[in-house]
């Protein structure tokens, strides 16, 4: 998961993750260390610019993550969300559905939740990014829905909106896309199935007759990840 | 005349700064810099919160006063743990409506309290922010008007200004002269949308401490009013630079509050009259130091 997040990353770009966000933390280092040295990641609530991560900390405000460039206050890194100076926006959420829209609220009606989620933090602003990626730690008909019950991010929905929307999907079986707007099935991981992918999928994925297997990790890769993540708070964060 | 100095006990402050029904700010963001000492003190004293106001991510600050069933409703854009899972007293009393959520996002959290802190009556929002389910989730705190420069319509947040706000950060003088040694969070623009503030600091330092580090300081006195002097006051969240968050701790916590959260309340916070006390309580010096000695990079 983490290299096909890495590899989605390009050199130059400006990232932003926000809330339990090892896995795009270590993506886009590896991206720095490899393809992508001019890219620069912010690590949302700490305000951290291009973190060391000597080590990769599990929580997206650890003091650790002030071995920084820069630590740019809150309110600051909101200004850059709103300009919009935000190339690629990491994405996620307790339901997502087939057109890219994540949902932080909560499942059920309004005034009714049966799932009260935490909320919507900074999703409302994948509006503004020019694009973003959706990761999730899991994969199955719970959290990959036809349609979102809230939208707090919105992803290809009627209205028009500054970003071009969600890019790639990258869960613990596969690697997806958007073709005409709806969620396509790019690359399967190694031993996953397409059976195994739309058996978990709540909705009718686009499943092109190409479908490849996800590059595995180089030894390049492998090495960084191993020496940023000793603790492995990525693998933890992956159900 | 002397020059007052701030620093006082934390019941003292509790009762002279957090009034019953009060709109209440918290500060720390995520498991980080939430002050816990004052948290705890509010929960003894049972003072009911009107209002809580948090930054974009709250955590136990929200969550410990919404199981104390002190907190009529809050202004929410995130409340949970992370990596370890869902905020259980949060999400226990929104869903059985004894919590009202007022439904917000991150805009909001900085945008109101922006506002708040420049007497603003309302805060604008950037286009885009008004195509999510949060505006018509809550209809009371964002608005529509026309911009009166382009006619066209834009998405408006109240602005927030707390009656007390409860902040932590590392270092103080006595008269309130602050520094964050870590992250700052929306830290400083809930210090100055308040009223009243309540720092709680690690250290309190001299005065010639803040003098030879002017330009470091980022909270000048004149907007404090009472400091708490609690070494390990943010336990079990972490204070930036000082020590990290206690897992084990969490974790019993999360427990406590999927099981019988009044057993956790027994123990640390009615049961407990100092912040000596408590740090006997949660494991002494021995925990203390687990929780100093890491791997640090810089």
């Amino acid at each position: 998961m983490v290299t096909a997040l890495a590899r989605g990353l390009k050199d130059k770009e400006v990232v932003i993750m926000g809330a339990f966000s090892a896995l795009p933390m270590l993506a886009s280092r590896v991206a720095q260390l490899t393809h992508a040295p001019n890219l620069t990641f912010i690590c949302g609530g700490s305000g951290a610019v291009n973190p060391v991560l000597e080590p990769l900390p599990y929580s997206s405000c650890d003091d650790r993550l002030l071995k920084a460039e820069c630590i740019y206050p809150l309110p600051d890194v909101i200004d850059l969300e709103a300009r919009p100076e935000i190339d690629v926006f990491f994405a996620g959420g307790l339901q997502i559905d087939a057109k890219g829209s994540c949902n932080l609220v909560g499942i059920g009606e309004p005034g009714q939740l049966k799932l009260r989620g935490p909320g919507s933090v900074g999703l409302p602003f994948l509006s503004r990014a020019r694009r973003f990626i959706i990761y999730s730690m899991a994969h199955n008909t719970r959290n990959f829905v036809p349609e979102v019950d809230f939208i707090s991010g919105p992803g290809f929905i009627d209205q028009e909106v500054l970003s071009s929307g969600p890019s790639m999907v990258v869960t613990p079986l596969c690697v997806m896309d958007f073709e005409n707007k709806k969620m396509r099935l790019k690359s399967l991981h190694p031993r996953v199935t397409v059976e195994m992918v739309t058996e978990n999928t709540g909705f009718d994925l686009i499943i092109p007759s190409d479908v490849g297997e996800t590059p595995l990790p180089t030894q390049e890769e492998l090495m960084h990840m191993r020496r940023i993540d000793p603790m492995g708070a990525a693998r933890d964060s992956v159900q | 005349m002397a020059r007052e100095e701030k620093v006082i006990g934390v019941d003292e402050a509790v009762e002279r700064f957090v009034q019953d029904g009060c709109v209440l700010g918290v500060g720390g963001m995520h498991m980080h810099n939430n002050a816990m000492a004052v948290i705890r003190e509010i929960i003894r004293q049972k003072k009911r919160i009107k209002r809580l106001v948090t930054s974009p991510s709250a955590c136990t600050n929200a969550d410990m006063l919404i199981g104390a069933g002190l907190v009529e409703e809050i202004y929410c854009s995130y409340v949970g743990f992370e990596h370890l899972g869902l905020a259980l007293n949060f999400r226990k009393f929104a869903e059985s409506g004894q919590l009202r959520v007022r439904e917000c996002d991150e805009a909001f959290s900085v945008y109101s309290l922006r506002g708040g802190a420049s007497s603003l009556p309302f805060h604008p929002l950037p286009k885009g922010l008004e195509t999510t389910s949060v505006p018509k989730l809550n209809q009371e705190d964002y608005k529509v008007t026309k911009d009166p420069f382009t006619g066209e319509d834009v998405l408006c947040v109240r602005s927030v200004q707390p009656d007390v706000s409860i902040v932590h950060c590392q270092k103080a003088d006595a008269y309130g002269n602050a520094i964050f040694e870590g992250s700052k969070f929306t830290d400083f623009d809930m210090i100055k949308a308040s009223d009243k503030v309540i720092l709680q600091v690690e250290e309190v330092v001299p005065n010639e401490y803040v003098l030879q580090k002017s330009h470091r300081i980022d909270v000048p006195g004149m907007l404090v009013d009472a400091i708490i002097d609690a070494p390990f006051g943010c336990h079990p969240t972490a204070s930036h630079k000082y020590y990290t968050y206690d897992e084990d701790h969490l974790k019993e916590y999360l427990k406590a509050s999927k099981e019988d959260f009044s057993v956790y309340l027994d123990k640390y916070v009615y049961g407990i009259k100092t912040n000596e006390d408590y740090l006997e309580v949660i494991g002494g010096r021995e925990k203390a130091t687990q929780l100093m000695e890491r791997d640090i990079p810089w």
